[in-house]
């Protein structure tokens, strides 16, 4: 029983993280309409600055965090502006079609890069033992800094006016330019913002898992699962999706092998779009 | 003759191979009340989205306060003080009243003033400032026609051009929107009205454009307007 509870506690400080990750694509979509596809390849992106400032530079990991914040801001205005801008208020299939493009042109270059085998960051971080059962330092590390980037996400959408442009943009963008905000910048400040979230997230996962210039795809994936737990468009719904994630990945883990953790989240994904088109946790709205 | 605020010429503007406006011209005096009259689907509210940027005309030109702003996005001509209250009201419906108002003053010179514009606006309508926390979601349609004006006016306006005040609200409150709108004049804010009560409309305004299927048709001081036969045909619509 006890290592049902353990495996489900380490699914829900991972899930922390997924919810972060997922909370980058719906606050693009939520502000612009756009589903970014090349939401992996940014998470990919995360890891390998770990990697590089860690392994190449000797920094300490979580100094990775903040500096994966600012560079994902910039990486994300400057996608932006090549990959997005003319493809707002045009037809979805157009920015599907163009952030694609970007998402292999980024693994392209990866691959290139890093080729695809495996790298691991070593990240020293004391367990903590609770009745004999061990949580690994890494995953409560990168569950709590998860929700302390999400905490800071509201407060930036709420209490700050550069974050109301954001949400008043997200509701009515004409309205929003008739008030004299300069709604293109403001979007592309937001899709900034949405691959902060996403290439942070992978950073934290690169703390806790091996992870080839090719994981993007599966964690791409689990946010989509996550943002239609939570509700496409709704940043608070997607970490309450993340941690449902997770929470449902540690139940079954202990009883099926790892195969088919996939099938388990992917028949729920279909179950949910089917069921909940809105969500589970789509009470609010960004 | 005092000072041209505003002066259109010969606007064109039309939405993906319809053109709608085929050369509207006008001119609004600082400190008047300018009303812009036709028949529905003439084309007022086209003229308004173009001359404020809400959308880009075709052609012609806008000069506001003397300078030529035709092509300039639509922030850019709020931040100057040509400001819109759009039709339908336009509200950012899930947030309170306090922050679309914020986000009315978002340009740095209205942020300047935004202590004593909201106090401003809180005297002009108490009932906004009952309800400054509440969603705007939830109001009804006087209170989000006062809070449209409100945020309208938040932008510190050298003109506020307003796209139909009174539709949909119940005869109570247009009386007192019309009240607003005066005493607005009084303070010497120039405005630019879209309204389909033409009494009203003419009674409040001093000088009156009339157009007919994205043309000009008629123009003149409001009661002159007023007296005109051929007023009811536009607004029959020909
Ligand atoms: N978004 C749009 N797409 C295509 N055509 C439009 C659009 N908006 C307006 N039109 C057309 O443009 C013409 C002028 O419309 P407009 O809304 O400017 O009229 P209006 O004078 O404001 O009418 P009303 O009194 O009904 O508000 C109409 O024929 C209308 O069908
Ligand atoms: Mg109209």
């Amino acid at each position: 029983m006890i290592g049902i509870l353990a495996s489900v506690i380490d699914g829900i400080l991972i899930g922390a993280v997924y919810g972060l990750a997922a909370m980058g694509l719906t606050l693009i979509w939520g502000v612009m309409n756009v589903i970014n596809l090349a939401h992996g390849a940014i998470v990919v992106v995360g890891m390998f600055v770990l990697y590089m400032l860690v392994s190449a530079l000797g920094l300490p990991a979580y100094g990775a965090v903040p500096v994966m914040i600012v560079l994902g801001f910039v990486i994300g205005i400057g996608l932006y502006w090549i990959g997005v801008h003319r493809m707002i208020g045009r037809p979805e299939l157009m920015s599907l079609l163009s952030t694609f493009a970007l998402n292999m042109v980024l693994i392209g270059l990866g691959t290139a890069w890093w080729t695809t085998s495996p790298y691991n960051v070593q990240v020293n971080m004391p367990s903590v033992s609770w009745r004999g059962y061990t949580f690994t330092g890494t995953h409560i590390t990168a569950a709590a800094l998860a929700v302390v980037i999400a905490g800071l996400l509201y407060l930036l959408l709420y209490h700050t006016r550069i974050g109301k442009a954001v949400r008043a943009v997200a509701t009515n963008r004409e309205a929003a330019e008739l008030c004299g905000i300069p709604t293109t910048q403001v979007l592309a400040m937001a899709f900034g913002l949405g691959v902060a979230l996403a290439g942070v997230s992978g950073t934290l996962i690169a703390t806790m898992f091996p992870f080839t210039v090719l994981s993007g795809e599966a964690y791409q994936l689990k946010s989509f699962v996550v943002t239609v737990l939570g509700g496409l468009g709704n940043p608070a719904g997607a970490l309450m999706g993340g941690i449902a994630l997770g929470l449902i990945e540690g139940l079954a883990t202990p009883f099926m092998p790892v195969s088919w953790i996939p099938i388990v989240e992917f028949g729920l994904f279909v179950f949910c779009l089917i069921a909940f088109p809105r969500g589970i946790f789509s009470f609010t709205k960004a | 003759m005092s000072e041209i605020l505003l002066q259109v010429e010969g606007l064109e503007a039309g939405y993906g191979d319809v053109q709608v406006l085929w050369g509207i011209s006008l001119k609004v005096a600082r400190g008047t009340m300018t009303t812009l009259l036709g028949a529905n689907g003439a084309g007022k509210t086209t003229s308004l989205r173009a001359i404020t940027g809400a959308m880009c005309p075709r052609g012609g030109k806008v000069v506001f306060a003397g300078e030529d702003v035709t092509w300039l996005p639509a922030h850019a001509k709020a931040a100057r003080g040509l400001v819109l209250v759009p039709e339908g009201r336009q509200l950012f419906n899930n947030m309170s009243v306090e922050e679309n108002l914020e986000m009315g003053a978002y340009s740095r010179r209205a942020r300047q003033h935004f202590r004593q514009q909201l106090d401003h606006v809180y005297t002009m309508f108490p009932r906004l400032k009952e309800r400054r926390n509440q969603k705007s979601g939830t109001f009804s349609g006087g209170e989000q026609q006062m809070l449209a004006i409100a945020r309208g006016l938040m932008a510190m306006p050298e003109i506020l051009i307003i796209d139909e005040l009174s539709l949909g609200l119940a005869p109570v409150v247009v009386q007192q929107l019309a009240e607003t709108l005066k005493g607005l004049k009084a303070s010497g804010v120039t405005v630019l009205l879209v309204e389909q009560n033409l009494h009203l409309a003419l009674a409040l305004s001093d000088y009156a454009y009339v157009i007919a299927e994205g043309r000009p048709f008629l123009e003149g001081p409001s009661a002159e307007v007023a007296a005109k036969p051929e007023i009811r045909q536009a607004y029959l619509g020909l």
